[in-house]
């Protein structure tokens, strides 16, 4: 047992893997690095794939890019509606990124979405679209005005919502993630062989992919009221 | 001292049982609805999925909240 906790603390702690020596120094932890990883990944994914675009006799390598791109953001589109479609690129490339970010503790890195503080990021960021994309769409005025409908006594109950939804995103994320990290934990440590990988395959990609679905769909849930 | 932080801990994951609950009477609803209009199975299965991740998330509140409890504590 004093093992197991010894083991879970340090995957816990996201140590500084180092520092950038200005403004009195930066620790860069380790969660930025693998997110440095993913986003090398992702760009030269992204720049393979996007090369030499033709409009007619398109070659293999532009089929199954624009395959992926249509058919993630048709996914999203589905779910934010036609008033909020313009911001299905920022929820696109938040739906990869959690995808992969979730996926790459099976290629040994420490998954990213484990550290509380990128969840929390990436829940800030989310409500800060949803905010902006009201105030872009009704207006500041409008907007204020929305936060008193369907009747004013709901006024603190819609307030205190800006606070408890990305609470709500950030711990369902890393609480998701870390559960399934220490459900497999525990399960290598009682049978090493075998069962691990039945398990891994539903705790670590199924879920993993599902929880960075459920997030952008909440995300685009959310838009989609903002803008209505 | 230790006996009460395993005590707390699993109290934590009572949670647990409402997820449990909750899923259950979603995928009954579901495989009703299914028996009803077999048509919609793509549509009602993405809605289950959907709705079991979101109920799940009381329970790994719990399990969070035990884990915390057992690491923290100790």
């Amino acid at each position: 047992m004093g093992n197991l906790t010894e083991s879970l603390m340090e995957e816990l702690n996201c140590e500084t893997v180092f520092t950038i020596p200005i403004f009195g120094g930066i620790d860069i932890s380790e969660s930025v690095v693998v997110t440095w990883i993913i986003m090398a990944v992702m760009v030269l994914i992204a720049f393979i794939l996007g090369r030499n675009l033709r409009i007619d006799h398109i070659s293999k390598r532009q089929a199954i890019a624009e395959t992926i791109v249509t058919k993630l953001y048709s996914m999203v589109e589905g779910m934010t509606g036609p008033e909020g479609m313009k911001y299905t690129p920022y929820l696109v490339t938040v739906l990869v990124y959690i995808g992969i970010a979730n996926i790459i503790g099976l290629f040994g890195f420490k998954s990213p979405t484990k550290d509380l503080n990128v969840t929390a990021a990436l829940a800030i960021m989310s409500i800060i679209l949803v905010e902006f994309a009201g105030i872009y769409q009704h207006g500041v005025k409008k907007w204020l005005h929305k936060f008193t409908e369907p009747i004013a006594i709901v006024t603190p109950i819609n307030i205190l919502e800006v606070f408890t939804r990305p609470l709500s995103l950030c711990m369902r994320l890393f609480g998701n993630v870390l559960g399934s990290f220490v459900i497999m934990k525990l399960i290598e440590m009682v049978v090493p062989i075998f069962l691990p990988t039945v398990f891994s395959l539903y705790f670590d990609i199924f879920d993993g992919l599902l929880q960075a679905y459920v997030f952008v769909f909440l995300t685009s849930l959310y838009i989609k009221e903002a803008v209505d | 001292m230790n006996t009460l932080i395993a005590i707390g801990a699993g109290i934590a994951v009572l949670g647990g049982l409402g997820a449990g609950i909750g899923i259950g009477i979603a995928t009954g609803k579901a495989t009703e609805a299914v028996a009803r209009q077999p048509e919609a199975e793509g549509k009602i299965s993405k809605t289950l999925i959907l709705g079991c991740a979101l109920a799940e998330a009381t329970a790994i509140y719990g399990f969070v909240i035990a884990l915390m409890i057992i690491i923290m504590l100790q």
